[in-house]
């Protein structure tokens, strides 16, 4: 019995550490609990294909979404009772009941309520029959996910990096145009339409309500299928966990050795009847790490799986607004991808761990490190962003392509250097630069932001030319770009290169610090003294917590789902004074949300 | 480190050794410009290490210890990469690279992503990518660490060929063996500070290397009372 109590207990000590420690998990919960709180009461009175397709999307979310947003971190694997005497049924039995423990299992639970709810409007037998099937969906959930995190996420193939950075870039392409998909949102809210609804009986997540409905065999049925895809599951986990306890291997994907002679390139090198292994390069230090960058770039999963973000996100956000025949930024498709994979390689010295040593001990190695870096990376992004460009520009004949045409090559040059230095400035490394997984994450907001920003502040000459210059004076623009572009290529190459001189082995000493530095513990029962002590930690905690309240019920679900209540205070306006202050209730959440992060960097730190 | 002051002779192979924390791997990287001192002067070869950087490090190879790799890159890749950050001909690079690999037996990592490699296949192709450049001063950190015994055997007489041949060879080690069989002199560093210095016999005085050592750096070694439970 200890056994299998033991890893749940572990767990829950890890659990309680990071409550303690940081306010995610928190704020995870506030807004977990609030969406889950909406789907309760869309329960009450809303379409029940609806929910059911609400209910089932939200399950697989909570086995896909910890994959990429390092849902693996904290959790008891397999791996650490290995050389425990313990059998693989009451270690996997342990191992879910510890996947039980936390935030999305708890809040889960809370959504999946709404089945049980809507069925109270068919009897006891209906909420019954629901409640069991919500209690499957649950288990379904809870062990699909630490399945699917021991297997893709622990993987690191570049496969699966692929899929979760097409995944990612697709949802939040999505959410960045919900304004363009609202009519769609809103359709489904009041039902699906007829070829859906003919389709819903294939899909598990409509199982507990058809059970609520239907007659005793067909509930029988219908629980009965649920009960075989969580033993499916299970059985699934317990093979897994065998063969980490057995074999001492977890699962990964087999690795393609690569050849020691690479396939014939157009110009072998071959010199002095030796042939020069590693294939083309070209000459000299910049060119050495531009080459060392392309083949990472090529191989490393995370770099993979941010392209494919990238490529994803800036396609949809310029392409779905036509959903809506909004045709205006469709030749931006290459512009969003620059600028997005700009922002995601703002922490790539993260993942790298110490690797910047070699140029350390080289003659002029950190200028060829800095424009090595840049080079590798304009030499994929430009064809990319080039050819969605082209693309956009020929899909939308009727749209004026300067803007766009004007304001790439600026974000490419800002894109190339200035992530270098931002990296080099906030080196966040991974904790195992060999193996990585899509869990780790080196790049933080702030990271992001300046990446972006220095985009924007490239695009910003060629498009006040285009929009304050005088007509005939338009035309120059695209050059006006270039220049602005030239010229953060070489401000972010300075900066860059002034940090490595400089701060050298300061960069290096970070990017070999895996293990992160002691955290101020938050209380978890109230304590007025830490409190008093502790005020720019308290404040912080309060706005992160709070500032999501303006952003999602008073903002968000007005915009998107058009909710109302005596509460959410655009519901009193209606028309354009009911979108703006939903707007600025937005405006204001994320004003909460920032001061609360400024306040949470600022916090201070015990000493080690 | 505690006013350090460390003399190498050119053409020689010298050790530093120390117990754990010492700051053998801090001197290394001193030395080679990966960690930067408070203050003092480092020469290397003649040239101002701190100052006149490059200088030092064109004539400079290291391995460190306990850094990473490219990892995404194979060792003939590396190799390739080393390369070109020195400047190196085609031709040149070429040669010395298959060479290396052939020398020093590692023509299966040369074909495998470093991060797949074992820990000695990582330190042969790293010190295959130090000799590259045929540097005049080697700094090797751990150099030997896991590495097969055949194999070290192969390492040694190649560095011993490049002291005969006017190189300079600094290594840190945990093995007072390998300091007693291959070094020249040694110097013996504990809490940041020299403690011993000399030619090798000259340190040991007559007892082993080891014994020596240990005496050195006032260590008292445990192990001898308690853990009744254990040895019955």
């Amino acid at each position: 019995m200890s056994a299998v109590l033991t890893p749940a207990r572990m767990r829950a000590t890890m659990f309680q550490r990071s409550l303690r420690e940081h306010p995610g998990p928190a704020v995870a919960a506030l807004t977990g609990l609030l969406t889950a709180g909406w789907l309760i009461r869309y329960g009450v009175y809303g379409n029940p294909h609806t929910l059911s397709i609400l209910a089932g999307t939200w399950v697989l979310g909570w086995i896909v979404l910890p994959l990429m947003l390092g849902g693996g971190r904290g959790r008891v694997r397999p791996s650490h009772l290995r050389l425990e005497p313990v059998g693989s049924v009451p270690a996997a039995a342990g191992l879910l009941l510890a996947s039980a423990v936390g935030i999305g299992p708890l809040v889960s639970l809370v959504a999946l309520a709404s089945l049980p709810v809507h069925a109270a409007r068919y009897g006891f037998r209906g909420v019954l029959a629901a409640g069991a099937g919500a209690l499957l969906l649950w288990l379904t959930g809870l062990i699909g996910s630490a399945f699917a995190l021991e297997t893709i996420g622990h993987a690191g193939g570049p496969v699966g990096a692929i899929l979760t950075g097409v995944f990612t870039g697709a949802v939040m392409g999505v959410l960045g145009s919900v304004w363009a998909v609202a009519s769609w949102i809103t359709a489904l809210l009041a039902g699906p339409p007829p070829h859906v609804v003919r389709w819903l009986p294939w899909f598990p997540g409509s199982w507990p309500l058809s059970a609520a409905t239907g007659s005793p065999l067909r509930t029988a049925a219908l629980l009965g299928g649920l009960v075989a895809i969580v033993v499916g599951f299970a059985l699934a986990y317990l093979l897994l966990v065998r063969r980490s306890l057995v074999t001492g291997a977890s699962w990964r994907p087999r690795r393609a050795p690569v050849s020691p002679t690479p396939s014939p390139s157009p110009s072998p090198a071959r010199t002095g009847g030796r042939r020069l292994a590693g294939g083309w390069w070209g000459p000299g230090p910049v060119w050495a790490v531009t080459g060392r960058e392309l083949r990472t770039w090529g191989r490393h999963p995370l770099r993979l799986q941010y392209l494919a973000f990238a490529v994803i996100y800036g396609a949809l956000l310029a392409g779905l607004p036509m959903v809506a025949d909004a045709n205006l930024l469709v030749p931006w498709a290459g512009v969003f991808t620059a600028l997005w994979a700009a922002a995601m390689s703002a922490g790539l010295v993260g993942l790298d761990g110490t690797a910047l040593w070699m140029p350390f001990t080289t003659p002029d190695g950190e200028r060829a490190e800095v424009r090595g870096r840049a080079l590798a990376w304009l030499l994929l992004v430009a064809p990319i962003a080039l050819a969605l460009t082209v693309a956009g520009i020929l899909l939308t004949p009727e749209v004026d392509p300067l803007p766009a045409i004007a304001v790439l090559p600026a974000v490419l040059g800002a894109g190339a250097t200035v992530p270098v230095w931002v990296s080099l400035l906030r080196v966040r490394p991974v904790p195992d630069p060999r193996h990585p997984t899509s869990a780790d994450n080196p790049t933080d907001i702030i990271s992001v932001l300046v990446a972006s920003a220095a985009g924007l502040l490239a695009a910003a000459a060629p498009m006040a030319l285009i929009i304050w210059g005088p007509d005939g004076l338009r035309w120059p623009a695209p050059v006006l770009g270039l220049a602005a572009g030239a010229a953060m290529w070489a401000g972010g190459a300075w900066l860059a290169d002034d940090r490595l001189a400089t701060r050298g082995a300061e960069v290096l000493t970070a990017a070999g610090r895996r293990t992160r530095p002691p955290e101020t513990p938050i209380p978890l029962t109230w304590d007025a003294a830490w409190y008093r002590e502790n005020r720019a930690t308290a404040w912080a905690l309060i706005l992160l917590m709070a500032g999501w309240i303006p952003v999602i019920p008073q903002g968000l679900m007005v915009l998107v789902l058009d909710i109302r209540g005596g509460w959410i205070v655009a519901s009193h306006f209606t028309g354009a004074t009911r979108t703006g202050t939903a707007v600025a209730m937005v405006a204001l959440g994320g004003a909460v949300l920032l001061t609360g992060l400024v306040l949470w960097g600022r916090r201070p730190r015990p000493t080690a | 480190m505690d006013n350090l002051d460390l003399t190498v002779a050119p053409g020689t192979f010298h050790g530093i050794v120390g117990p754990n924390g010492a700051g053998k791997s801090t001197t290394i990287g001193m030395a080679v410009g990966l960690v930067v001192p408070d203050a003092g002067a480092i020469s290397v070869l003649g040239h101002d290490a701190i100052r006149d950087r490059a200088s030092a490090r064109a004539v400079t190879g290291v391995l460190p210890d306990g850094l990473d790799l490219p990892e995404r890159l194979t060792g003939a890749e590396l190799l390739r990469y080393s390369a070109g950050l020195r400047g190196l001909s085609r031709a040149a690079a070429a040669e010395r690279a298959g060479e290396l690999i052939e020398v020093l037996g590692i023509t299966k990592a040369a074909a495998t992503p470093l991060a797949d490699c074992s820990t000695g296949n990582r330190k042969k192709v790293g010190l295959a990518q130090a000799l590259l450049h045929a540097p005049r001063l080697l700094v090797l950190d751990e150099p030997f660490e896991a590495v097969d015994p055949v194999s070290a055997a192969s390492i040694r007489r190649v560095l011993r060929r490049f002291v005969d041949g006017g190189g300079t060879v600094v290594l840190s080690t945990h093995s007072m063996l390998l300091v007693e069989q291959m070094c020249d002199d040694v110097t013996v560093i504990h809490q940041g500070r020299v403690v011993a210095a000399g030619a090798v016999a000259e340190v040991a005085g007559g007892i082993p290397l080891e014994d020596r050592f240990v005496e050195l750096v006032g260590a008292e070694t445990g192990g001898g009372d308690g853990l009744a439970w254990l040895v019955r």
